[in-house]
């Protein structure tokens, strides 16, 4: 067994816990990252990239509120990572589209700006309706098709290279002194009075304190430590053209045009478990409504799909939690790792390492679940 | 799910080569429904490659090619007359758990009037093998090819290179092409062969003590004759091969020993072997193993082509290379043992009936062995020493970068392919996907085994987003 | 480049770049373009560098070459048709 010692220990390769542990060296503490690397089930390869905002925190106003600190943290957290280490994000904040076919769509998209203007505090939203006629000026280079009805347009939206983003949290991680350690996976953990014993196959870290952000197996690792965190798959499908000159500035939740001029599109939202195979009838679906929104997208070779799990708990807001039985022990788990990168990266490692707590952080406590979580 | 027309087939049978052919030969003399799908314009694969057409019109070239065409010719003769369904221009790009399989034409601009999908009972993969990428500095500049390349332009369009030619690299095949290449009178400056320790030279000597069936081997013997005579030089011990140009090729750059010379070329022909097209294998899912003579995955099979995955076998040489005669063979094989699992024959008819196949594979096998052995490629050819080598071609993706991003700590094929667009160009993985197991393998000093593939995923080949939606 | 070992017996009329080639009935596009002495079909999406034809069956996706107004089409599977229209395509060309 091979014997190593740490400040923090981070369980979970991901774009959670990379950022935390990235944000964690920046501060001086001496960390190791943990990751499995099981490309079975990372949704941190596998996402859109949106750096994204509107559509969230139905219900829970601290999330919303949450979200937007995330985004405006965001240039700067982009840039510093760019000058750390040389890579590219292409982080591009231009405002970010929800495209509405038909007329049903768009008064639901209305009725849903209006109930979160309603629920946030100071009474606004930002995310307004525009016509199709206002639309269609956003995109002069390629046409609508007849079916589209209009669209919400959030300013704060934009999207990022979440592959290049991951590897860039990485390499700076590594590069500060971090000590990456992939190909571990954790078998047990002791705990004592000021420490923590992580075991794998070949390692063993020892602690003062352990975050667990692996995703999936989160609620496995979490339970070793006296915590009880549900978290569900959910399946998402996406496809990626072929590279073509840039007439898309905007990145929807469905289609968008990234640096390189490939179309990537998506997306589902399946109920399968474990499953990460794609399906003929949702990339089809996919690929007419992209379509119906963008006609001359018809003639694009696609070239790659993949399947994705989302790591959803019960409400798909973030839980952040410490063992109340092994203080130092944390649990994160979100969906929009890669939005809330610039916020875990910072605000959440100074709840970790300095025991800050942010205003209005028992929202984001599962006891809000209220119900006995069954494991 | 099934709300789209998905004509059910006993048999589906994915590529027109000798093993498919064979395939559907003895599925329909046993009187199943048999539907064969294939890319190309005509049946024959790679080896038969537009035969019909030039036993009819170019028939002086057909009959020099040999008696094995004659055997191929008679092959798609009665391939054609067996009554399978066969269609032309089908690329498939999606299988399904249950065997629904998505095709279309090579062609967006073609309205789709085939219909483009099919139920299959039993599948079939005997989609071939292809050339192993050669992976050296300035690959990628226009004229340099593999040499099968100029075969296919040679058999299917009666092309031949007009301009100085150098061949370099080694295997059966390459001497095949020098050999016909020489007959038409095509211009070779250079023969440059890369096989390990002059392996060539120093076998050559024991070959028809070896081999029963040793045609392969006097025609190679005919072609060194045939270089000597012509005073075409000859390089072994090759350790360096660069091509250069600006637009296009203008000279290969070679290293020997240490000191490098440059030979004015206008086509610089590659091969390093032949390896087994496991795109459709992987795609589905079928367990593969690490051949390490030859240095390719070959899906894992029993002795009638069923792989891991229930009711898909393969034949021919989309697993262990073994070349046309043993692909037929394997065709005729696979398809018997369709025969029984679909309950039209029992266990020991189907015993019965293979025995004069198994014979005909025990006469022919013992030459692949010998063949694979002489000339296993060298790990020059493998993992490019010059880091500014394009690993993938379609991202452009340096072999430095790659092992950059292994000292990062990543050595998952498909985490690789996350961090440096390896992979993800239009070729999808099938000209890098070695190399990159083999980088990597060898940065972390292991076998490329232990490393693995890329996850191969659908589409197996890219179609429009029209293709995929079903619109006109 | 490439030159045709013997005769052509029926042709087809296409367009490449705006001028007039007869073509063999039953090539494809692949072969046809080579035969003429063009071997460069596109630069490369990533850098621009020239690309050209290499394998020659389907396997490189580098003979990818505007057809008909559609880009991206594998030339070397596709069979030349009378009046196709062909075209080079540019890095990120629409």
């Amino acid at each position: 067994m091979i014997k190593e010692n740490a400040e923090v220990v981070v369980v979970g390769g991901g774009v959670i816990g990379v950022s935390l542990a990235y944000g964690m060296v920046k501060k001086g503490a001496k960390v190791i990252l943990i990751d499995k690397v099981d490309n079975r089930l990372t949704a941190s390869r596998g996402n859109f990239g949106l750096v994204w905002f509107q559509g969230k925190g139905k219900g829970m106003p601290r999330y919303v509120e949450w979200c937007i600190e995330a985004i405006e943290r965001w240039p700067e957290f982009a840039e510093n990572l760019e000058t750390e280490t040389g890579f590219n994000l292409n982080y591009e904040k231009t405002g970010g589209l929800e495209i509405c076919l038909g007329e049903e769509e768009h008064q639901e998209r209305v009725n849903f700006i209006e109930e979160m203007s309603q629920a946030s505090r100071s009474g606004r939203y930002d995310c307004e309706m525009i016509s199709r006629k206002e639309l269609q000026g956003m995109l002069p280079k390629i046409k609508l098709g007849k079916e589209v009805s209009g669209a919400s347009f959030c300013s704060h939206d934009g999207c990022v290279n979440p592959l290049i983003l991951l590897k860039a949290m990485n390499s700076s991680f590594q590069q500060k002194g971090g000590s990456y350690r992939p190909e571990q996976s954790v078998q047990k953990i002791e705990c004592s009075s000021n420490d923590f014993k992580i075991e794998t196959g070949t390692h063993s870290f020892n602690a003062e304190k352990l975050v667990i952000a692996c995703g999936l197996m989160t609620t496995k690792l979490a339970r070793m430590v006296g915590m009880k965190v549900s978290v569900i798959p959910e399946r998402g499908q996406i496809l990626v053209t072929e590279r073509t000159s840039r007439v898309f500035n905007y990145p929807t939740a469905g289609i968008r045009q990234n640096y390189d001029g490939s179309f990537m599109l998506g997306s589902s939202h399946e109920a399968v478990g474990y499953n990460i195979e794609t399906s003929y009838e949702v990339l089809q679906n996919i690929a007419k409504r992209a379509i119906r929104i963008l006609p001359s997208l018809k003639n694009l070779q696609l070239i790659r799909s993949w399947a994705a799990l989302r790591v959803l708990t019960p409400d798909q807001k973030p839980v952040y939690l410490e063992s109340d039985q092994y203080p130092g022990a944390h649990a994160i788990t979100s969906h929009s790792g890669v939005s809330l990168a610039s916020i875990h990266s910072s605000i959440l490692v100074e709840w970790i390492l300095e025991e800050r707590i942010p205003l209005g952080f028992t929202a984001f406590h599962p006891k809000r679940f209220n119900v006995q979580e069954a494991i | 799910m099934n709300s789209i027309r998905a004509p059910k087939f006993d048999y589906i049978i994915i590529g027109a080569g000798p093993a498919g052919m064979a395939a559907a030969i003895t599925a329909r003399a046993h009187g199943l429904s048999v539907l064969v799908l294939d890319e190309q314009p005509s049946a024959g694969g790679q080896i038969f490659r537009n035969i019909e057409s030039l036993e009819a019109t170019r028939n002086s070239e057909f009959s020099k090619l040999g008696q094995e065409y004659e055997f191929g010719s008679s092959l798609v003769r009665r391939f054609k007359k067996c009554g399978a369904d066969y269609f032309t221009d089908r690329s498939v790009w999606q299988i399904d758990n249950n065997l629904q399989i998505h095709h279309v034409s090579a062609s967006a601009s073609k309205s789709n009037s085939v219909i483009s999908h099919c139920q299959a009972k039993r599948l079939l993969i005997a989609v071939g093998a292809m050339e192993r990428p050669m992976p050296l500095p300035g690959w990628t500049i226009p004229g340099v090819m593999p040499c099968t390349a100029v075969d296919v332009l040679y058999k299917s369009s009666g092309l031949i290179p007009d301009g100085e030619v150098v061949l370099a690299g080694s295997g059966p095949l390459l001497l095949l092409i020098g050999c016909r290449l020489l007959d038409v009178g095509v211009h070779v400056s250079a023969f440059l062969d890369t096989s390990m320790n002059g392996a060539l030279l120093k076998a050559l000597p024991l070959l028809p003590n070896a081999l029963r069936s040793h045609k392969y081997l006097t025609r190679g013997l005919s072609l060194l004759w045939k270089i000597r005579k012509a005073g075409i030089p000859f390089y072994s011990g090759i350790q360096n091969i660069e091509a250069l140009g600006t637009s296009k090729l203008e000279k290969v750059r070679i290293g020997k020993s240490g000191k490098f010379f440059d030979v004015t070329a206008d086509l610089l022909l590659l091969h390093n072997g032949v390896v087994p097209n496991v795109q459709i294998t992987r795609n589905l899912g079928c367990e593969h193993r690490w051949y390490d003579v030859q240095r390719y995955w070959e899906p894992i099979v029993d002795d009638w082509g069923n792989t891991s995955v229930d009711h898909v076998s393969i034949a021919g040489d989309c697993g262990r290379v073994a070349g046309a005669a043993i692909s037929e063979v394997s065709g005729h094989l696979a398809a018997l043992e369709t025969v029984y699992q679909l309950g039209v024959i029992s266990k020991v008819e189907r015993d019965n009936l293979s025995q004069p196949h198994r014979i005909e594979l025990a006469r022919q096998k013992h030459v692949r062995p010998f063949l694979d052995k002489l000339f296993q490629p060298s790990k020059t050819w493998l993992v490019p020493e010059n880091d500014k080598t394009l690993a993938c071609r379609c991202e452009e993706v340096k072999v430095s970068e790659i092992r950059e991003t292994v000292r990062m700590g990543i050595k998952d094929p498909d985490s690789l392919k996350s961090m440096t667009r390896c992979g993800m160009g239009y070729c999808q993985a099938r000209m890098c996907g070695l190399t990159v197991s083999e980088i990597i393998a060898e940065e972390k000093k292991v076998s490329p085994e232990e490393i693995g593939y890329f996850r191969v995923r659908s589409p197996i080949r890219p179609i429009t987003l029209g293709q995929l939606a079903e619109i006109e | 480049m490439f030159k045709k070992q013997y005769e052509s017996h029926e042709t087809v009329s296409i367009i490449f770049e705006g001028k007039n080639l007869d073509v063999e009935i039953g090539q494809t596009v692949a072969s046809a373009l080579l035969v003429g002495g063009d071997m460069v079909f596109r630069s490369s999406v990533v850098s621009g560098q020239p690309r050209a034809p290499y394998c020659m069956m389907g396997v490189c996706f580098e003979c990818l070459i505007e057809i008909d107004g559609i880009p991206n089409q594998l030339a070397c599977m596709i069979p030349v048709r009378e009046a196709m229209k062909i075209k080079r395509q540019q890095k990120n060309k629409e």
